[in-house]
């Protein structure tokens, strides 16, 4: 009995399960967070999260890469993989654009935190 | 073939105007967009004598490649797509700002937008989804003011974790029907045992489209990147009239995807009242032309999502009717609202005064679009809004579409007071260009008036009639709403502090992220609940 509660628990802790909590966990950082590179982080921890949920779904234990061995008896599913490249390529992408909108939005209002840049935004904006 | 032309010249020649850096190079992009509209007419009529056209790319099987399908929607919406971006090449012919670079991000802003129409691969829409986000928080931040510096950084991180949300959606999907195509897991959803399990993919995708189309607790980004004070007028045309319509199609093609297991229909109905009511109360309250307008496209995306949800067809093509129409006139009144702002240097309403004596002929045009956004018999918007209405008869949200055409009513009242006056400066000329573009849109207001339900019955093949007494009614409930309309604005809303200071709902950030989880959380329970029962 204890041994089979055990291994529940140990079933519990997969890679799905684990990358809902790490996009929750993005998402914390989203809507707590007033900092605005921890903004971006958080960004970056979502998308890994869903990395992680991409390559852990549809996989059969023992599957094997179907390439270069010829014949595999159980060939793992290629199409995750390459999903993951472009949305890794993406993600990469899209943080370097946030960071470069930053370091140009730091340069004119001279802050990190997103309620003194809203206010600042609006006093301009009285002007 | 034909399809490739769509999204490759704009991008391609986007490059090459970018690399030959000259003015001329301004008019042969206004060339090649109206080759565009042709190309794209062309293909309209194809398609509604010939069938939907279908292309997997690299001639893979339609399971493992990406497939672009053109129905007629998407040619309708692919036409519409090079129509605005032809009217704003023709509006910005004289302008400063139309140098090569910003030539090349509205380009391939163009081919993102087709792509979007194009294709039917769920992951290939997002990537391309993210990249439009790109370059449109580039286009907002285009003159680097510092105010819009804060809004292209607000909408790019918003709507980035929205297509989080959408692809960790997507990825469900996936685990589930072990393929990424939209027919192919349309067709394969009746074979769901238990819908419930549809429940998280369904609020994953649902929160990330919900974002996009501005539905009702997460719109707080849509009037900051629509009406930054410093971007171009015709990026706002741009954004208003046409890419929230991406999101919608989007929304449009995602809905028919899991209808065969998962009905949410009532629960969009309910949001786009929601929706509709609070984007009128918040466009009463501003002095901002732009950011007006703004608040006003809220309001009509209410409406256009009822239409899409009522669950009844009339209403649903209503609804399509509806998004081509706002376009229209949404962009002729943000292209009329460029030219006010480019003359008075001002965007606030209550300084600007006697536009009629000094611009009578684009006032009239701008006349129309306002007939057409408020419902005016014989005008566009009176047909969508009497098709929209006929699936709700007497039902509450009947009503609903009746009072958000009031509050409509209302704050263009509050908007027509511009014209009112004696004008300070005289006559102000207007080039010709400008001139060209917004009597385009306003004849085209009259016109989709009076054709609309020809369009209809003829492009979609269902019959839809308008009944005689039904819309003598609909012109008699637009008359008595004016006088409502008129009563409430000069007895009332007129002397309130509050209107007339301005007064805006304004989230940051974390207010996003908060109402983007608990919309998620919303949404999700909610699917689960009608799946069970």
């Amino acid at each position: 009995m204890q041994k089979l509660k055990e291994e529940k628990k140990i079933n519990f802790i997969n890679a799905q399960n684990t990358s809902i909590i790490i996009f929750f966990i993005g998402l914390y950082g989203l809507c707590a967070r007033r900092n605005i590179i921890k903004t971006i982080i958080a960004l970056g921890i979502m998308s890994g999260g869903v990395i992680l949920f991409f390559l852990s779904i549809n996989r059969t234990p023992g599957s094997m890469p179907p390439i270069f061995i010829g014949e595999v008896p159980v060939p793992a599913d290629p199409l995750p993989q390459a999903l993951v490249i472009t949305a890794i390529v993406v993600g990469i992408s899209v943080t370097a654009v946030a960071l470069i909108m930053f370091i140009a939005m730091y340069h004119k209002y001279g802050t990190t935190n997103w309620v003194k840049a809203m206010k600042h935004r609006m006093e301009r904006d009285k002007e | 073939m034909i399809l490739y032309t769509f999204m490759l010249i704009p991008a391609v020649a986007g490059l090459l105007i970018y690399l030959v850096p000259k003015r001329q190079m301004l008019w042969l992009a206004f060339g090649l967009q109206a080759s565009l509209l042709v190309l794209s007419a062309y293909n309209f009529v194809f398609i509604i004598n010939n069938g939907p056209i279908e292309i997997v790319l690299g001639n893979f099987t339609k399971v493992a490649g990406i497939s672009l399908r053109c129905d007629t929607l998407a040619a309708a919406m692919i036409m519409l797509a090079s129509f605005i971006f032809m009217v704003c090449f023709l509006f910005g012919l004289l302008d400063k700002f139309m140098n090569n670079l910003f030539i090349f991000f509205f380009l391939v802003l163009q081919a993102l937008v087709m792509t979007i129409f194009l294709s039917r691969d769920l992951f290939n829409l997002y990537v391309v989804t993210e990249v439009s986000t790109i370059v449109v928080s580039v286009l907002i931040m285009f003159k680097k003011d510092s105010r819009s510096l804060y809004d292209g950084m607000l909408y790019l991180i918003t709507n980035i974790a929205a297509m989080t949300f959408f692809l960790f959606g997507l990825a469900f999907v996936y685990r589930i029907f072990g393929t990424l195509d939209m027919d192919l897991i349309g067709a394969k959803m009746h074979l769901v045992e238990d819908a419930g399990s549809l429940a998280v993919p369904f609020g994953f995708l649902m929160t990330g489209v919900g974002l996009k189309c501005a539905f009702l607790p997460l719109f707080s980004w849509l009037p900051n990147a629509h009406a930054t004070p410093s971007a171009p007028s015709i990026v706002s045309v741009i954004l208003s009239g046409l890419y929230v319509k991406c999101g919608i199609y989007m929304f449009i093609r995602i809905r028919e995807m899991f209808l065969p297991a998962l009905i949410a229909d009532d629960l969009f109905l309910i949001i786009g009242i929601a929706t509709g009511i609070l984007g009128f109360m918040l466009a009463i309250g501003q002095k901002d032309i732009k950011m007006m307008l703004a608040y006003s496209t809220i309001s009509q995306i209410g409406l256009i999502l009822m239409g899409i949800a009522s669950g009844g067809q009339t209403s649903y093509y209503g609804g399509v009717l509806h998004v081509l129409n706002h376009a229209v006139f949404k962009s002729l009144l943000f292209l009329f609202a460029g030219i006010l702002i480019s003359k008075y240097q001002t965007r606030d309403m209550t300084k600007i005064r006697g536009v009629f004596k000094s611009m009578p002929y684009v006032s009239i045009m701008a006349f129309a679009a306002m007939l057409g956004i408020t419902g005016a018999p014989l005008f566009n918007g009176s047909i969508s809004k009497y098709l929209i209405e006929s699936n709700f008869k007497g039902s509450i949200a009947e009503y609903a579409v009746i009072f958000i055409n009031l509050g409509t009513i209302i704050y263009f009242i509050k908007f027509s007071q511009i014209f009112r006056g004696g004008s300070p400066h005289g006559r102000v000329s207007v080039d010709i260009w400008k001139k060209a573009a917004v009597t385009i849109m306003g004849i085209l207001c009259l016109l989709m008036g009076l054709t609309g339900t020809v369009v209809i019955s003829n492009v979609f093949h269902y019959r839809v009639s308008l009944d005689f007494w039904g819309y003598v009614k609909n012109t008699a409930m637009f008359f008595a709403s004016a006088a409502i309309g008129l009563l409430l604005y000069g007895r009332f809303f007129r002397k309130l502090e509050i209107i007339n200071k301005g007064f805006s709902l304004e989230l940051g950030v974390n207010g996003i992220g908060i109402s983007m989880t608990l919309f998620f959380i919303f949404m999700t329970s909610a699917a689960y609940v009608i799946a069970r029962v």
